[in-house]
């Protein structure tokens, strides 16, 4: 008798040699077919697009329901089920109720998530720090870091690098080994996927940076416990700020990150004396005057209570209720009133003291502190937005636009709008919830810094260092100088930007403008393909390398990554290398030379997504950390002949620097990534990359400006 | 007493269908055994591969509409797999020798036996391959997959006694058409 016993069998089969042959079929069994790790993933990620889609479905659904107009009688009631819902939700969500975890993330399904971006996650409960760090998984390969909020409810999870990869899809999954506080795990794992934006410039020929993924030299330095407008002062020598936080706490912050507090709870408003040697804070309506040489503080007793203080030279100014004033030889003494009508608020005491700005009902003004006159700024509505250095100008926003005025009224620019910073240089930091813009107080030289969160921005006097408040902390970078003129790169880089564009949008004869009598050869017949058809679909490219590579005339080589996606999901790439030269008479960039690349798979193992080229080396930038022990001997620099140059490489924040040998302008060389490069998963890269390289020219490199520290001033810092 | 594995993937596939972004996790769930099934019908990777993504990708947008009968989910998953296979693959005979595949290695009572077992298993296994498509269906769902009879029925789409007349009949022509094949004992 076979041993062969399924009960459900036993009646379909009903003799032995009929449960032999059926003994000897479930004998064998089926081993671990080859799965494709990349395959697995990727079609994961293809779902979870697909999911977020459905999702997105749902929410246009509800927003269309409750967006005005459409927001009638039938969209009421279901508000009114939903707000009933979610009372009644909330009620459950008290021990032994309906305890669903939920996950969210503001960056969740986003196509262009800024580099600097960390990844935000939001839970509904208090969670356990330990099992939801360790319940964490991202992709691709990705060292990171977290912090949490102080209720336990939101997660930063920040790369190791500094940032994100650029032009990278990010999938990032909270296993069910997540837990709440009180012990419950996730019903299910919730992940969060996006897609990275470009690099914010190429940055063909950067000399080495220590920190070359973090351009800004970020660094977070102290929780301001949930202050919403952050008042705060950079000292004199720019070394440290004074702020302070939700609690009306003062605490003084240095660069380095370390934090004391100067005075507990009570304190509204502070202002640094314009020597440096002072910090006045108004505290429970009275002023406290600390001078830092003795550490000592005294009281200024002022009647009516103490709104605000600043500084008119070395006599300290304040305003109350109903005006401002000094303290004399004779005690305290009104400079100007206040208006007595409607309701007043005063906003802000400028640098040098001359001047105020308050809020007279919905209206905002400027009052001459000698004079008593006051001037309205803007229309109704319009909002205090910052001082210049000097006192001489100000800046109110009307709600799209940053308004610089002079403290008559009158307009002297329009910029961008953001929570603005007017440095010692002159330099205007606009900064928001999805970017940094700087630009020249005259409205010129404007660009953006860098996309992410940058909430009110504040200079210190050395005019390069900033502070700003990003999630629920203080952070402190380092502005770029503003941009000289632009270089033939730059130029270039907007050509070949200008002509990818219009090829991914299918407009073939504004791809051919951009095309010399060459170019139009090498995109002719039996050439590339000016217009990408078929499937996959082109949808996005990127620029991994361009150089200067001469100057007479100015030749400009750039490698462009064109993207190709089937049912959403990226399946492969492949390169253009195109070499623009400037026309002698035009003085404009075009596309003299196009070479196309073969094809190649993506999501099989760490991309190489950026090459930058200098004299001395090549720094190699993946989308994935890497095993560092496969770098040596897996990135390789090859001469024309193909003889490997013997280099140094170096491994840090995704990016492989080799150096220790020189590029010889206009010369050839090749950069090689073998299949023994890995990532810290164990994933090799999939096939051997290569990518030509021209040694870059040196008569037009440029040197990044270095910026003279300016005698230390107090810097601009509105009030409040 | 309820299964706390079925209990688990109820909720599951509950919250798949409240929120399509949870899919993840009956992805990462039955990902391997899909793609086993498929992969044993039609002996490809990159066929496999394009079958697999047909079926998830079916899955999650019928999720909203999916009803839990009580069954297993992975039936339904089945279910879908078998007609994909059978509407893209209707011609597609295997184009990799069994040897290849299936791992004769493991079975067999006794070493000195080991030999003529691979063949016999070899045999029969290819004789199933000779079955009519429904047959071989469910042949392979019931041995290969050790699914229950009344799961069978959903994935092929069929009642439970149509599911036992295709395995009696495949068995039985099994036994006709290798008339040596030797039992384990």
């Amino acid at each position: 008798m076979n041993s062969y016993h399924d009960p459900e069998l036993q009646e379909i089969l009903q003799d032995d040699e009929l449960r032999g042959v059926a003994a000897l079929l479930s004998s064998a069994r089926l081993p671990q077919p080859p799965v494709d790790d990349a395959f697995r993933t990727g079609l994961r990620r293809q779902l979870m697009k697909e999911a977020w889609a459905m999702s997105e479905g749902r929410y246009s659904w509800w927003r269309r329901a409750f967006a005005p107009p459409g927001l009638a009688w039938a969209g009421a009631a279901v508000g009114l089920i939903l707000i009933g819902t979610v009372v009644v939700w909330g009620a459950l969500q008290q021990p032994g109720g309906l305890n669903q975890v939920f996950v969210q993330s503001p960056i969740d399904g986003q196509n262009s998530v800024s580099l600097q971006q960390p990844i935000l996650v939001a839970f509904n409960q208090p969670m356990n720090h330990q099992t939801t760090e360790a319940a964490v998984q991202i992709t691709p390969a990705t060292n990171v870091t977290f912090s949490w909020a102080q209720d336990s409810r939101s997660l930063q999870v920040q790369p190791v690098a500094g940032n994100l990869a650029p032009n990278t899809q990010y999938q990032v999954t909270i296993g069910p080994g997540a837990t709440t506080q009180s012990g419950q795990q996730l019903a299910a794992p919730q992940t969060i996927t996006f897609v990275t934006q470009p690099p914010p410039t190429p940055a063909p020929s950067p000399s080495p940076r220590p920190t070359p993924t973090n351009p800004l030299a970020e660094k977070q330095l102290v929780t301001v416990n949930g202050a919403a407008n952050l008042v705060a002062q950079w000292s004199a020598d720019s070394s440290s700020i004074y702020f302070i936080d939700g609690k009306g706490t003062l605490v003084v912050a240095s660069k380095s990150g370390a934090a004391s507090v100067i005075a507990q709870d009570g304190t509204s408003s502070l202002s640094i004396s314009p020597a440096g040697e002072r910090l006045a804070y108004v505290r429970a309506g009275k002023i406290e005057i600390l001078t830092f040489a003795t550490g000592k503080a005294g009281e200024v007793g002022a009647t009516p209570a103490a709104t605000l203080v600043g500084w008119a030279g070395d006599r300290v100014v304040w305003a109350a209720a109903d005006g401002f004033y000094t303290l004399g030889a004779g005690g305290q003494s009104q400079v100007a009133a206040l208006p007595a009508t409607g309701t007043v608020a005063v906003v802000s005491i400028a640098p040098d003291g001359a001047h105020a700005t308050y809020r007279q009902d919905d209206k905002l003004f400027v009052l001459d502190l000698a004079s008593g006159k006051s001037t309205q700024l803007g229309p109704v509505k319009a909002t205090f937005a910052g001082w210049s250095p000097d006192g001489a100008d100000l800046l109110y926003s009307t709600g799209d636009s940053v308004i610089v005025a002079d403290p008559q009224g009158a307009t002297q620019a329009t910029l961008p709008g953001g929570d603005a910073a007017w440095s010692t240089q002159d330099a205007i930091l606009l900064g928001s919830d999805t970017g940094l813009y700087q630009v020249r107080a005259d409205g010129s030289g404007g660009r953006p810094v860098a996309n992410g969160t940058y909430r009110s921005p504040i200079w210190a006097p050395d005019g390069a260092t900033f502070a700003f408040v990003r999630g629920n902390n203080l952070w402190v970078a380092t502005a770029p100088a503003l941009p000289p003129a632009p270089t033939p790169v730059d130029e270039a880089g907007k050509v070949v930007s200008a002509f990818m564009d219009a090829r991914l949008k299918g407009h073939e004869s504004d791809a051919s403008s951009l095309l010399d009598a060459n170019g139009k050869k090498a995109y002719g017949d039996g050439g590339l393909d000016l217009v990408v058809k078929g499937d996959p679909k082109f949808t996005r490219y990127y620029v991994v390398t361009q150089a200067l590579v001469d100057t007479n005339p100015d030749t400009v080589r750039v490698v462009v990554r064109l993207v190709l996606t089937h049912a959403k999901l990226d399946v492969n790439s492949y390169e253009e290398t195109l070499t623009l030269v400037r026309d002698l008479n035009t003085r404009v960039f075009l596309i003299d030379k196009a070479t196309g690349g073969s094809h190649r798979d993506l999501g099989k193992g760490a991309e190489v997504v950026s090459v930058d080229v200098t004299k001395d080396g090549v720094k190699i930038t993946f989308d994935s950390d890497l095993d560092p022990g496969t770098i040596n001997d897996g990135v390789l620099i090859l001469d024309s002949d193909g003889k490997q140059i013997t280099a140094t490489a170096t491994y840090v924040n995704r990016t492989v620097t080799l150096s220790g040998f020189d590029l010889k302008a206009g010369a050839r060389y090749r950069l090689v990534v073998l299949t023994k490069v890995r990532d810290v998963l164990g994933h090799s890269v999939s096939a051997e990359y290569d990518l030509d390289l021209v040694g870059p020219a040196t008569k037009h490199a440029r040197r990044d400006i270095v910026t003279s520290g300016p005698a230390p001033v107090a810097s601009p810092t509105p009030n409040s | 007493m309820s299964d706390p594995s079925r209990d688990e993937e109820r909720e599951l596939v509950e919250g798949a269908k409240r929120d399509p972004r949870q899919f993840g996790a009956l992805y990462d769930r039955h990902f391997q055994q899909i793609y086993r099934f498929v992969y044993s019908r039609v002996r490809e990777q990159t066929a496999a591969e394009d079958v697999t993504s047909e079926v998830f990708m079916k899955a999650l947008k019928a999720m909203p509409r999916y009803q839990d009968t009580g069954r297993p989910f992975a039936a339904w998953l089945y279910q879908i797999a078998v007609n994909a296979i059978a509407d893209r693959y209707r011609t597609l005979r295997p184009a990799q020798p069994l040897d290849d595949f299936h791992d004769l290695s493991i079975a067999g009572p006794a070493l000195e036996d080991m030999a003529a077992h691979r063949d016999e298993v070899r045999r029969i296994w290819a004789l199933v391959e000779a079955l009519p498509h429904q047959q071989r269906t469910a042949l392979v769902l019931k041995f290969q997959e050790d699914m229950k009879i009344d799961d069978i029925a959903i994935a092929m789409g069929k009642t439970a006694g149509a599911v036992k007349l295709l395995i009696h009949r495949g068995v039985t022509r099994l036994r006709e058409d290798a008339s040596s094949l030797r039992p384990v004992e």
